[in-house]
């Protein structure tokens, strides 16, 4: 055993140890990063106090331990996987830098500023100086172009062993260097009394650790291995009739895409030229994304120290705007409906929610409400919170199914400003501009609930986003979505098609009233008021912002464009106004200078410059978004392209009068 | 004549398709006029005729994008009256566009997807809850797809990934075509199919639209200009000038018919086979669409 062990964790070609250096190096310095220098080790150490020392149980520190667990797990399983996946053809300096600046980079920004999203904003803007540079140096050393497929080919069983093996590898190479690094540190800090008086459990820890950790890689490399074979072109896998989805494409049919398609579709393939974007490595991400929002509210305070309650409040915020984001693109993502009133629907969903949800239900009915058994009733009017904004979608939508393009703008720009208006007139019903007050937070089996706790709000949201997603993502991949995406395309083939343009429409515009309601009833039980003063038209153009920076069409695009425009909006523009009024900051000497130029001067008062400026440059160096859908990225890059004109229609085919709309040939 | 006798048979039969006066005016123009047709099953006829002469307007007011002025249009012993396109397409008609209208934007897979549409059940509320026979209809669709795809040869089947755009002129053409099929149509509207194709091309299209009919038993009803492909496949080939038809008959008879050879070259004109088969062929379709553009 002894004399096995060493010849299998050797790498046995020089291919292998180039490609286990890449990687392991790759991930060890931004996991060491997080764990020394920021938080990673002190969580564990909590944790370990919870278990250990009666004393200081907590739950919520236990719980952050095991999600540090999932966090090195995930971790190395991917570098398994990355060893294994790699086509070798990107070069180690290349990656290492790139790793640099998208691993090391934030989370030394978010440690040093403690805050999520400040730390993130200034990721961005060095991501910007680094693509920047990066394009200055391919203008004068460019790289010679990949080839689509270069290292496309059929595996047979002996190279799956190798893969296998190199998956093995790398994950255990990867945990044996981060344990005996860890160990060195942890025992320099011991030795050095840094530790004070750390008891002999945490020495047995690192001792246990730093053995349990290379084993644990050495498993876990197999599951990294697994999945990288899993994406490989199996060696019978030329037959191109009935491949089922999720199957990797036979080579034959790559080979005859057109580039750009043929990289897209071989992302789902091992070897991978970057390894790092394959449909493999994305399962990793995902599977630590989502490790990191159930555990979120218990690491918090790990990360960024006090005041969670108020951090994981915003989120509860970002989240309805993510909501609203992923309802918009149905509407104007998919369909391609410009709507600019959407924040009607969001109106009349918080409106049904503070209507039916407070005291005000009392003085409008005479009901003597139980507020014990009332705030169940949260569940119920959700749904029909949403179908009630998904009436008033097809009510609202009818009258503007003959219109397209600038007149369908207007004319929704108009009903986003009519509701609130409506609504704050009805003061019968609403309470007019004072608003109604007191509505109830949601119940749910043992959770305490009301305004001010903010993690029940979080983990609703969670839910909600998660659900709104799924059914997002079945609505795009189903015949209603490719009706969606077709009348977008050319309304005349849709219709030549079999799809009926008008009940198309009305669907688009119900599904997003639909979401819209959602997050309006979530926003008047989170908010406990409403007041239709809050609601106007610059909600409706923040909410098409999201859209359009995040990518029309693309729904990782629009959740990253909610998130990044509600972060800037309403956490990082205050920010940076704390930040300019202490004196103690580095920006302090130049906003007291811009204060003495422009008095009344603050960031948040220029806010719509700033969003403005920001869609602007965004529109000329990336037109399709920060997250573009595939599609999208194609059409914005086929621009030349000749075919019909697909103009808008502002008559429907067949109506009477189309023909002076278009002739159609 | 002998027309006369070829069509005996047919009259006892119902017409898949009739046009009873069917007329079309853009403003003052009269783009169609008073034009009669009947197409039986199972038959392949052509529209053929200068170009402005109305034939695509024909096609447009069958399929519902045009309203007509006056006139009836009786497809399966109903009249299509005022049918908005999707339901024409319910009734079992589909069409092709001269000037290909594919999504382009969209895959090989995702177009014939499309045509699908009215084949499939799955409601808004299916698409999300994704019951078991939902999946099972989405992967019928696209097995069938991949099929409809397969009657054009293997070769559209492996670019089944790719983005139209990316495909050839006449690759595009037969998506179209495959598309149009989806929807399970009796008619199949055909406008100017092999309009911008070479001549192997050409000769490969007028092989497929006669398997459509032969193999898929559809009926077909075309626009063409090029005198190879008409003459070649037509059973019946009705001939449009200004907006009115001139003739009709067999093919033979239309090749001699005086009024259509004076339709074509005008009066000065000799029935010399070979000018004829040249004027037959309209001008090549770059300059025609440029022309509209
Ligand atoms: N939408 C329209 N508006 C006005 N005129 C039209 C329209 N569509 C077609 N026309 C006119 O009708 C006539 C017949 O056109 P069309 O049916 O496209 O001819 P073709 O036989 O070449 O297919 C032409 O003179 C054309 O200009
Ligand atoms: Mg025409």
């Amino acid at each position: 055993m002894a004399m096995l062990v060493p010849s299998q964790i050797l790498p046995q070609t020089g291919e292998t140890r180039r490609l286990l250096l890449k990687w392991v190096i790759a991930f060890l310095v931004p996991v060491l990063v997080f764990t020394l220098v920021w938080s990673g080790e002190a969580i564990l150490n909590a944790a370990l106090l919870a278990i250990f020392f009666p004393g200081s149980f907590s739950i919520a520190a236990i719980a952050a331990g095991l999600f540090m667990l999932l966090f090195y797990g995930i971790i190395t399983g991917l570098t398994g996987y990355l060893v294994a996946a790699d086509s070798g053809r990107q070069s180690l300096l290349d990656l290492w830098i790139s790793m640099f600046f998208f691993t090391v980079v934030p989370i030394l920004l978010i440690y040093i500023t403690a805050n999520l999203f400040v730390g993130l904003a200034a990721s961005v803007v060095v991501w910007a100086f680094y693509y920047y540079g990066r394009r200055l140096v391919r203008r004068f050393r460019p790289p010679a172009p990949l080839p689509p497929l270069p290292s496309l080919k059929v595996l047979d069983a002996e190279m799956r062993a190798t893969l296998l093996t190199r998956a093995r590898l790398g994950s255990f190479w990867f945990a044996l260097s981060f344990s005996l690094i860890w160990l060195l540190v942890d025992l320099l800090f011991y030795f050095t009394g840094q530790y004070g008086q750390a008891s002999l459990v945490f020495l047995v820890w690192i001792l246990l650790r730093s053995v349990l950790l290379p084993v644990a890689g050495w498993l876990l490399g197999s599951l990294g291995g697994l999945v990288a074979i899993r994406h490989a072109v199996p060696a019978n896998g030329n037959g191109s009739n009935g491949d089922r989805a999720g199957a990797p494409v036979s080579t034959r049919r790559l080979r005859l895409l057109s580039a750009t398609r043929a990289r897209e579709e071989a992302r789902d393939l091992v070897p991978n030229d970057l390894p790092l974007r394959s449909t493999g490595a994305r399962n990793f991400y995902l599977l630590l994304l989502l490790a990191l929002l159930v555990f979120y509210p218990m690491i918090d305070p790990f990360l960024f120290g006090p005041g969670t309650d108020s951090r994981l409040d915003n989120y509860g915020n970002a989240g309805y705007y993510v909501i609203l984001a992923l309802g918009l693109n149905i509407v104007v993502g998919f369909a391609g409906l410009l709507d600019l009133g959407y924040v009607a629907f969001f109106v009349i969903g918080a409106y049904t929610w503070a209507m039916v949800g407070s005291p005000q239900l009392t003085v409008l009915t005479g009901i003597h409400i139980n507020p014990d058994i009332w705030p169940w009733l949260f569940w119920p009017m959700l749904i029909v919170a949403a179908l009630i904004a998904a009436l008033w979608g097809v009510l609202l939508g009818a009258p503007t199914l003959r219109l397209r393009g600038d007149y369908l703008a207007i004319v929704t720009l108009g009903f986003g400003e009519i509701i609130p208006i409506v609504v704050q007139n009805l003061d019968k019903y609403t309470n007019g501009t004072n608003g109604l007050t007191g509505i109830y937070s949601p119940a749910f089996f043992g959770v305490h609930w009301n305004v001010s706790t903010s993690e029940p709000y979080y983990y609703l949201i969670l839910v909600l986003i998660a659900i709104v997603l799924l059914a997002n993502l079945r609505l795009r991949d189903s015949r209603i979505g490719r009706a969606w995406i077709a009348m977008r395309e050319d309304e005349i083939a849709a219709a030549a098609s079999g799809i009926n343009l008008t009940r198309t429409k009305l669907l688009a515009f119900a599904a997003g009233a639909f979401f819209s309601g959602i997050a309006g009833a979530y926003y008047a039980a989170k908010l406990s008021t409403v007041t239709s003063g809050n609601f106007s038209f610059s909600d409706s153009v923040i909410y098409l912002a999201m859209v359009v920076l995040g990518g029309l069409g693309s729904i990782p695009g629009v959740v990253v464009g909610a998130l990044a425009v509600y972060a800037v909006n309403v956490l990082v523009l205050p920010q940076l106004d704390a930040l300019g009024n202490d004196p103690s900051s580095i920006i302090y000497p130049i906003y007291t200078h811009i204060l003495q130029v422009i008095p009344n001067f603050s960031f948040s008062n220029i806010r719509n410059l700033i969003f403005g400026i920001i869609l602007v440059v965004l529109m000329i160096f990336r037109p399709e978004g920060l997250i573009p859908s595939t599609r999208r990225r194609h059409e914005l890059h086929h621009t030349e392209a000749e075919g019909v004109e697909i103009t808008s229609l502002d008559t429907p085919p067949g109506a009477p009068g189309f023909e002076s709309e278009m002739r159609v040939e | 004549m002998t027309a006369e006798h070829e069509q005996a048979p047919q009259s006892t039969r119902q017409p898949l398709l009739e046009l009873k006066k069917v007329t079309k005016h853009f403003g003052g123009l009269a783009a169609v006029q008073d034009v009669d047709l009947a197409i039986y099953p199972q038959e392949i006829v052509s529209i053929i005729g200068p170009n402005g002469a109305g034939k695509t307007t024909v096609f447009n007011l069958i399929t519902g994008i045009y309203l007509a002025t006056s006139g009836e249009i009786i497809f399966e012993g109903q009249p299509l009256k005022k049918a908005s396109p999707h339901q024409v397409v319910q009734r079992g008609l589909a069409r092709t566009f001269q000037n290909i209208r594919l999504f382009n934007n969209m895959t090989v897979l995702e177009n014939v997807l499309v045509g699908e549409h009215l084949r499939l059940k799955a409601s808004i509320l299916d698409a999300v809850f994704r019951p078991p026979w939902v999946k099972q209809e989405e992967e019928e669709a696209r097995r069938r797809a991949i099929e409809l795809l397969s009657f054009f040869g293997q070769h559209l089947v492996d670019r089944q990934d790719e983005y139209v755009i990316n495909l050839s002129y006449a690759d595009r053409r037969r998506v179209e075509i495959a598309r149009a099929l989806a929807s399970e149509p009796k008619l199949l509207l055909l406008d100017e199919p092999t309009a911008g194709m070479n001549e192997a091309e050409t000769m490969e299209a007028v092989h497929y639209i006669r398997r459509l009919r032969d193999e898929l038993h559809l009926t077909i009803l075309l626009i063409e200009h090029k005198l190879m492909v008409t003459m070649g496949i037509s059973d019946r080939i009705a001939v449009l000038d200004y907006g009115r038809k001139i003739a009709e008959g067999l093919p033979d008879e239309i090749r001699r018919d005086e009024r259509v050879i004076t339709a074509y070259l005008g009066k000065a004109a000799t029935a010399d086979r070979q000018t004829w088969q040249v004027a037959l062929r309209p001008q090549p379709e770059g300059e025609a669409n440029n022309h509209h553009e």
